[in-house]
């Protein structure tokens, strides 16, 4: 450590002026770098890679798998619809197959699609070598697989959900539907989401602190700017879909009445919680599709992008607005004029920014020399299909016409053009732009422009059509319609051009196929682009760069940055330490900040997830008390996990270029798994909003009958919770002290906080199946436990810390972690005990 | 760190105001205050609510740093977004009835 340079050493040293390594061997370099970190080989190695690489590209080809199956569905949905009697499908089966058709498409297909892409392109464009949590990534990736899986599997044993993709209440309550049909849902897209808070939290992190030294916030490329505003979506938007799913799974599951209106809840609570996720997730997929777009356009039309800084700010306004126009989707549920009319206006100025953005790319294009590859082709029916799509959106922004419109076929037209039209094409853009990296060939010519002239054809028949049938008042959802002979011909024509639609994404597979087993060799930089991504051996290697890039090799051509990066000039090169090694750099100025060392080829994320999948499933069968003991495994993996950070080996400083020496990620004063935690709890933040919402929703809005006299004893309550609140504050003080006996004392303070809770409170709360008042209370108090448990655990973690000596002067351990989690569990748990006062005192 | 909060502040502000005059609106139309969206005081504290939510720009569009180049214009682009969408997403306060269905 003694040579080591300390941040604000580092930070003093102007990034332009990184002095140059020596040029090495770039082929005894690349051999280096890949005996640390290639995956293990065989199965084994596909089980154990934390690679963004491997990883990005299989979220993408499971997300596409997910997209065939989703496909087949809506063939079999167009097929039933083709006469008007159809006979393909029973009921019970047609609405299993719609529900399944849309929930895979949202949840299996499209996030998981730009999770992929976002982990495989993020740390190439940004130039580093890897994403800031490699387990994450992992643990992401089989949660997803694994939800999905139970979700196909429930298809398969005709158990599927059937509720819909939106799993309405009371529709999906108990009541209405039995069985474990609706849990399926609830429970398999929690799971599923486990992946999206955790791309989300790597996304932003990789961003604000992994881009090249000099790489500026405002002169980043465009893409980390969508990405960046996407992760943030992702971390505030998910968060009121799983508050939403977690209860309704405890009120089919337990009994407790959250949506039932006789018990006072209420099925609109569902509805806007569903909604708030709901309609941030249609920007959530559009703004990775725009970033490939942003990306892609100007290096085809052979200029620089068209007003760089107005499509920042377009996404500054996108990310902000989109959660001010949830609303939109329950017009016709019974709400006061002025509410409408708030919603209304955000929904018709979304499209503001939305068009700046439009705009931008088309004046990109004007300007420059616009050459037509197959990705451009894929470019143009975006523009076509996109603003078609935005035209109906503000349509149905505005009240008079929503209602008439509202769950008819016009809006599943809407929908689909917006969904298609903005993330189908641009990702096929995306997919045949960055094909030649991610296989080093090129493509068989022709197939792709057929498959993409079929699809084109085959979507705007198909979906046009279905806005005429919609404005003749067919409904959604409906799975005959023997009294309309009139909808006949446009469905049986929306069928045919269906089918030839999916002919076309056939061709589009088979094409990729093709050029990944058939294709010649791709030369590099094959589009002459100026970006990092290109600046590499293809297929790209799981470290990217034998030596990371500076300023100096920005906006340059990647063919000869691609020489002086393999020759080690750059910064970090090689592995001469045999572990993965990257910079991590300050947030606006990318300054180099210190060295991060990664964890290698591990089986426990998939392990972690597989011990989830347990508890999911036993949550499926009923099993509650063994699901609650299956939780033990996950928390013993989180805390191997853990231990996984220790540190191991020479934690000595690095130097990174010749006079630079930057510490180690244990000596840093602000590690990415700080800036991860500070991500994550902004998530579980927009979780306890989300809650909060419920509850001043229930108690202000709800009409519902009274609750019944309150037999908690309200003095032991309070009593009990002023002892939590002061346990916490005392725990807050000792995760200052930074010494074994502040540990201690922390430790003990929240055992006491645990114990109060458990002893003091639980046995006081009034049946939380009486009413809803009764179990939100329940539910608050169950958020604050878990935060005390978990704020116990990392107590015990840094008291062990302290034991093996892995804490010292320069070394911090996890304390700075615990501390940012004690701050935000007392936070909370303060605005409990107001909020739960404040619902008493209105009651 | 600094520089992204001052970007976010606008649109931030937005979303604060627009919390609160909708929370309001509901809190109002719950109560029976305005059952038929003609109290004039339900009108008058959404539209003080507004009012103030826009003066809050004020001390905002001073304090963001001046200058040309995209660090100064964004955090100022960011601060006319958040003005624009206070202004246009809750200009009903002043037209519409509150609370009829």
């Amino acid at each position: 450590m003694t040579d080591a340079t300390f941040p604000s050493d580092a930070a003093r040293i102007a990034t332009a002026d990184l002095p140059r390594n020596p040029a090495q061997r770039a082929l005894a370099l690349n051999r280096e770098m890949d005996a640390v970190w290639s995956n293990d080989r065989g199965l084994w190695g596909q089980i154990t890679s934390v690679s963004h690489t491997t990883l990005g590209l299989r979220f993408m080809a499971t997300a596409f798998v997910f997209f065939a199956i989703g496909g087949i569905l809506s063939m079999l949905i167009r097929a039933q619809l083709a006469t008007p009697d159809g006979a393909f499908l029973d009921t019970e089966l047609y609405n299993q197959i719609f529900t399944m058709h849309g929930s895979i498409m949202m949840f299996l297909f499209a996030i998981p699609m730009l999770e992929g892409l976002a982990i495989w392109l993020l740390p190439k464009i940004l130039g580093t070598r890897d994403m800031a949590f490699p387990r994450l990534t992992a643990l992401g990736y089989w949660c997803y697989l694994f939800g999905g899986l139970i979700m196909l599997t429930a298809l398969l044993f005709g158990v599927a959900p059937r509720d819909g993709w939106f799993m309405y209440t009371p529709l999906s309550s108990a009541t209405y539907s039995p069985g474990i049909n609706a849990d399926v849902w609830l429970l398999g897209v929690t799971f599923v989401e486990i992946s999206a808070v955790a791309a989300a939290v790597e996304i932003t992190v990789t961003i604000l602190r992994q881009r090249a030294p000099g790489m500026k916030l405002t002169e980043m490329p465009l893409f980390a700017w969508y990405m960046l505003g996407t992760s943030v979506m992702m971390l505030v938007g998910f968060p009121p879909l799983i508050a939403g799913s977690v209860l309704l799974e405890l009120e089919r599951a337990f009994g407790w009445p959250f949506f039932d209106p006789e018990r006072g809840g209420d099925p609109l609570l569902w509805q806007h919680l569903f909604w708030l996720f709901g309609h941030p997730e249609v920007y959530i997929i559009f703004l990775p599709a725009a970033g490939a777009m942003s990306t892609i356009i100007p290096i085809l039309c052979r200029t620089r992008i068209l007003g760089y800084g107005a499509i920042v700010a377009a996404i500054l306004g996108l990310v902000f607005l989109s959660f001010g126009l949830w609303v939109h989707h329950m017009f016709t549920v019974g709400i006061p004029h002025m509410a409408l009319a708030f919603f209304s206006a955000a929904s018709v100025l979304v499209a503001v920014p939305t068009a700046v953005q439009v705009f931008a790319w088309i004046g990109t294009m004007w300007k420059g020399r616009p050459e037509l590859h197959l990705p451009m082709y894929h470019i143009l029916g975006f523009f076509l299909t996109f603003v078609m799509g935005g035209l109906t959106g503000v349509m149905l922004a505005i009240v008079p016409f929503n209602w008439q419109a509202h769950d008819t076929a016009f809006v599943t037209a809407h929908l689909h053009y917006v969904l298609i039209g903005g993330f189908v094409f641009p990702m096929m853009a995306a997919i045949t732009y960055w094909m030649p990296l991610i296989t080093g060939r090129t493509r068989v010519r022709g197939l792709g422009e057929a498959a993409f002239w079929i699809i084109l054809i085959g979507f705007h028949g198909t979906f046009f059509i279905m806005h005429l049938t919609g404005l003749m008042g067919m409904p959604r959802r409906i799975d005959v319609y023997p009294d309309n002979p009139e909808w006949i011909w446009l469905n049986l024509t929306s069928s045919i051009f269906g089918f030839a639609m999916t002919i076309g994404f056939a061709m589009f597979a088979l094409d990729m196929l093709l050029q990944m087993t058939l294709g010649m060799r791709a030369r590099r930089d094959p589009w002459r682009a100026t970006t990092l991504d290109w600046a590499m051996p293809l297929p790209a290697p799981n470290f990217n760069f034998a030596s990371q890039p500076t300023a100096r090799h920005l906006d340059r051509p990647a063919d000869e940055v691609m020489l002086a990066l393999a020759r080690g000039e750059g910064v970090l090169p090689g592995a001469p330490r045999g572990r993965r090694e990257f910079l991590v750099t300050s947030v606006g100025a990318a300054r180099p900040d210190h060295v991060a060392l990664l964890p290698g080829n591990t089986a426990l994320p998939f392990v972690l997830s597989g011990s989830i999948g347990v508890f999911v499933l036993l949550m499926l069968a009923g099993l509650y008390a063994l699901a609650g003991a299956a939780l033990i495994p996950v928390a013993v993996l989180i805390w191997v996990w853990a231990r996984g950070l220790a540190p191991r080996g020479a934690l000595d400083g690095i130097e990174v270029a010749p006079g630079l020496t930057l510490t180690v990620h244990h000596h840093a004063r602000q590690s990415l798994g700080q800036s991860g935690l500070m991500a994550l709890l902004v998530a579980n933040g927009a979780l306890f909003a989300s809650v909060l919402f419920g509850l001043a929703f229930l108690s202000v809005v709800t009409q519902g009958p009274p609750a019944p006299l309150a037999m908690m004893d309200t003095t032991r309550a309070l009593w009990t919770m002023v002892v939590v609140a002061g346990a916490l504050l005392l725990g807050m003080g000792a995760v200052r002290g930074e010494a074994p006996i502040w540990a201690l004392t922390g430790l003990l303070a929240n055992s006491v906080a645990l114990i109060a809770l458990l002893a003091g409170l639980l046995p006081v709360l009034d049946d939380p199946t009486a009413h809803a008042r009764d179990a939100l209370r329940a539910v608050m108090a169950g958020y604050v436990g878990l935060h005390v448990l978990v704020a116990c655990g990392m107590a015990a973690f840094v008291l062990d810390q302290h034991r093996r000596s892995e804490i010292d002067k320069l070394a911090r351990g996890a304390w700075p972690h615990w501390r940012l989690w004690q701050d935000f569990t007392t936070v909370t748990t303060l605005v409990t005990i107001i909020a739960l006062i404040a619902q008493q005192g209105a009651a | 760190m600094k520089w992204l909060g001052a970007m976010l502040a606008g649109p931030t502000l937005w979303a604060v105001v627009f919390v609160v005059v909708y929370a309001a609106h509901g809190i109002i139309c719950a109560d029976g205050l305005s059952p038929s969206g003609t109290s004039q005081t339900a009108r008058i504290t959404l539209m003080g609510l507004w009012c103030l939510g826009l003066l809050a720009f004020w001390p905002l569009f001073r304090a963001v740093p001046q200058g040309v180049g995209l660090r100064a214009q964004l955090p100022r682009a960011g601060l006319w977004i958040g003005l624009v969408a206070t202004v246009f997403t809750l200009f009903p306060v002043v037209i519409t009835s509150s609370c009829q269905l």
